[in-house]
């Protein structure tokens, strides 16, 4: 592990990295935006291990859906309380 | 005929057979021969074989030859050459000359350490009790009267001599030796040489002791001695054994576990042990008990068990396994990975599951951990090179198949676990005030690095019975297990905190107790088979986040307090090495306060207290009084000097040490102290005292800070000070804080 395969955080990070073209076009308050999407599919690094999926993007953008949708779901919760 | 019941010191090759070291049940120490033939093995093809057999009818040395079937573990049944020496003591240099000879024949049972055939011929073991039959000084019979896994057996009285020079000779000169034995301690001026000479020497022949017992013996002391010994003409008794050498082995620094690691030179003595604390691995976690256990259940001779590295030690105890089975131990390991798809590596290629915690306080958190996870999961699913099944998966879990027969790597694991377990659940019932208690705690500590390594070795490509197919069924397995764990919590209702490899924390409302857990513990014994305990349950537990990046958890930095008050930190400042012991200390007390409270809520009447702590550190670090030797930072080189890019403190530090002529190699730690102006670093080691004045204070308030702010930080809002300044704390005290607002991550 590590030595043959690069680690799942190693993958998160290359896969980060090969967006900060697009990252950089972004406007500024896009941007961060953007760091928070991967910022949320970093907590499910175990899960997309796991998963061994062949392509790990995928994963990662399930992730940020996951956490997505979490937030959705909060935010109505909160919206049906009032 | 006569007959003698004592305990076995040492074993080793003597001029014809063996030497056998044995303290007899009266006190006397036995220095006895034993008739003992060696054999090793070749195999190849019958050409080759043929032209082998040849060439030892050539040799000075009287050998034995013979066609034979043997059990390769890979391979099965296998016909080989089997060579028979009449004098162990020659095999090694007879071996080396043959396999320069036939460099591609393959080669078994060539280089097993002679303690462990004898282990293997007798049953009997270093330290272990045995009854010996013998003609005069020579043995007939032995058999082992003990096992060495008894929880409590009966020591040999071994008289230890400890020598111990009055300074760090890596630091300055040393001017004496302390020796103490037998109840004296005194202090020894190494001038006049004669005079030294004549005392130790004395001493030797008086007290005649079974241990030497330095510091840094290996890597000075010994030495030393022995050229003023040679200077002076004087002899000096080292070795008890008059017919014994003294073994010299030079130092080393190698790679491992992602570690630079530095090895001292060593000296070996005969019919003596020395055991140099200073170069003894792992010394400082389990001490001579450690050690002397080691010795026992590896069957390595205890000056080789001293010095070892646990992996060594596992494999010493699958070859016992597998020569007292009759399978042969490779010299050279011949099996090489099998091909595999790149859909098969991608979901054997993975470590253990490590999850990201959920950042901050939490209360009332149960930690339960696998016991030996690895370990147990090749015991309990029978993983071992020969048992698994290449290229075959369970169709419905996915995990690996192995055959039903015992596998060597779990019969070896077995007897060890099931010690450990044993010496954990004494270790629970067994009053503070028992003397079994530290002999304990070493032992447990020795059992869990050979567990360790023993999964590591699993997978090690040079490993004589590693195979990579099972390390990575140990890890599914182990990943299984965990998910299956998690799943049990959750089908309880409990909310999965954090997971670990082997560990899981795990908290749901109403769950207090221990007993509130038990439930869950039992459930996951159903699901996994594999021994699960409880770690304790956190009156709170802090999960820390990145460094870096606030919004990153970080899989193991956190720190909490148990029911019981006992402080767990990890990752944190004063878990790691290199922080200086005044960091170290004062983080360490800032948690020792917090563990005052009770609970949670309490935790803001115990703050004003912390910052009254930092506060008073602060003022004693800025007048001066924190003494130099607390702001010692100490750093491993992981590189040779010249092969640093940027130099790092460390390497500015062995450089200047290496202007002053001490060199240092990768792997040993170097000692500085930050200073003011450049380079900022002034190396400890280095002749002449540190000025006081020339601390860089502001460096150390930095560190201090910064420690103190990642214990203090999972206690206060975010936003509610400002970074970086924990220690313009004061709102904190606002008694209109309540518990509630602090607990606002929880």
């Amino acid at each position: 592990m590590g030595r043959t395969l690069p680690t799942i955080s190693h993958q998160f990070s290359e896969a980060e990295a090969s967006f900060s073209r697009f990252r950089r076009a972004l406007r500024r308050s896009d941007q961060v935006a953007l760091d928070d999407l991967f910022a949320s599919a970093r907590q499910h690094l175990a899960a997309a291990a796991y998963a061994a999926h062949v392509l790990p993007f995928e994963t990662f953008l399930l992730s940020m859906l996951l956490e997505e949708h979490k937030e959705l779901i909060r935010l109505r919760q909160r919206v049906e309380k009032q | 005929m006569s007959e003698l019941t004592g305990w076995l010191l040492d074993v080793y090759a003597g001029e014809t057979g063996l030497t056998v070291w044995l303290l007899d049940d009266e006190g006397s120490r036995h220095c006895l021969s034993q008739a003992f033939s060696t054999a090793f093995y070749v195999a190849g093809n019958s050409s080759h074989l043929r032209a082998v057999w040849r060439w030892f009818s050539s040799q000075p040395e009287p050998v034995c030859l013979s066609r034979t079937e043997r059990h390769d573990l890979f391979v099965g049944p296998t016909t080989v050459l089997a060579v028979e020496c009449k004098h162990p003591v020659g095999l090694p240099r007879l071996f080396q000359r043959l396999s320069r000879a036939f460099p591609s024949l393959a080669y078994y049972d060539a280089d097993i350490p002679l303690s462990l055939r004898y282990t293997a011929a007798f049953g009997v073991f270093p330290l272990g009790r045995v009854r010996a039959e013998m003609q005069g000084n020579s043995i007939c019979s032995i058999a082992p009267l003990s096992s060495p896994w008894d929880l409590d057996p009966a020591w040999p009285p071994v008289r230890t001599l400890s020598l111990e020079p009055d300074c760090d000779p890596s630091h300055a000169e040393p001017k004496g030796l302390f020796l103490s034995y037998d109840g004296h301690r005194y202090h020894q001026p190494l001038n006049p040489h004669r005079a030294l000479l004549v005392n130790l020497r004395s001493i030797l022949e008086r007290h005649d002791p079974d241990l030497l017992l330095t510091a840094w013996g290996d890597t000075w002391l010994l030495p030393y001695l022995l050229k003023l010994s040679t200077q002076a003409g004087l002899p000096l008794p080292l070795n008890r054994d008059p017919a014994g050498r003294i073994t010299r082995k030079d130092q080393r620094t190698y790679y491992a576990y992602g570690q630079v690691v530095y090895r001292g030179a060593q000296v070996l003595l005969s019919g003596r042990w020395h055991v140099d604390v200073c170069n003894a691995v792992m010394y400082h976690d389990y001490g001579l008990e450690g050690v002397l256990e080691l010795a026992r259940i590896t069957s390595l001779p205890v000056q080789t068990a001293a010095r070892v590295s646990p992996g060594t030690g596992i494999s010493s105890m699958q070859i016992l396994t597998a020569l007292r089975r009759g399978v042969l131990v490779p010299y050279h390991k011949q099996q090489a990975e099998g091909p595999k798809t790149i859909l098969d590596l991608l979901h054997s290629d993975m470590g253990g599951l490590v999850y990201q915690p959920t950042v901050g306080l939490h209360t009332d958190v149960a930690e339960v951990d696998f016991v030996s996870m690895y370990p147990s999961v090749m015991s309990h699913f029978n993983i071992s090179p020969e048992t698994i099944v290449p290229g075959r998966r369970q169709p419905e879990t996915g995990l690996p198949v192995t055959r039903p027969e015992r596998g060597l790597v779990p019969e070896t694991l077995e007897p060890l676990l099931q010690k450990r377990l044993a010496l954990k659940s004494a270790l629970l019932t067994l009053p503070k005030w028992d003397p079994r208690r530290k002999r304990y705690l070493a032992w447990a500590a020795a059992y869990k690095w050979l567990l360790v390594t023993c999964f590591g070795y699993l997978g090690y490509k040079n490993a004589r019975f590693g195979r990579i197919e099972a390390h990575e069924a140990v890890t599914a397995y182990g990943r299984e297990a965990l998910l299956r764990a998690k799943e049990a919590a959750e089908d309880l209702g409990g909310d999965v905190l954090h997971l670990y490899v082997d560990g899981m924390w795990v908290k749901k409302p109403g769950w207090r107790t221990p007993g509130d857990f038990q439930p869950l513990l039992d459930s996951i014994l159903e699901r996994t088979g594999l021994p699960i305990a409880l770690d304790g349950v956190y009156r709170w537990v802090a999960f820390l986040p990145s460094r870096v990046d606030k919004r990153v958890p970080v899989a193991n930095r956190y720190f909490g307090v148990f029911k019981n008050g006992e402080i767990k930190a990890r990752g944190i400042e004063l878990r790691r090495r290199d922080t200086p012991a005044f960091i170290r200390e004062t983080q360490q007390a800032i948690l020792e306060i917090l563990a005052k409270a009770l609970d949670a809520n309490c935790i803001p009447a115990v703050l004003p207290e912390a910052q009254a702590l930092i506060r008073r550190r602060l003022v004693d670090l800025r007048s001066g009084q924190i003494p130099l030797e607390k702001l010692i930072v100490r750093q491993t080189l992981s590189r040779e000097l010249d092969r640093y890019r940027s130099p790092s403190p460390a390497a500015i530090a062995a450089r200047q040490l290496a202007e002053a002529g001490k060199h240092l190699r990768p792997g040993q730690s170097v000692r500085f102290v930050y200073t003011l102006g450049k380079p900022g670093i002034r190396a400890w080691d280095l002749a002449g005292e540190t000025d006081p004045r020339t601390v860089n204070i502001k460096e150390y308030r930095k560190l201090l800070l910064r420690a103190v702010e990642t214990v203090l930080s999972p206690f206060r809002e975010n936003g509610f000070l400002q970074e970086g300044i924990p220690i313009m704390l004061p709102s904190m005290q606002k008694t209109s804080r309540t518990a509630s607002c602090l607990l606002s991550t929880a």
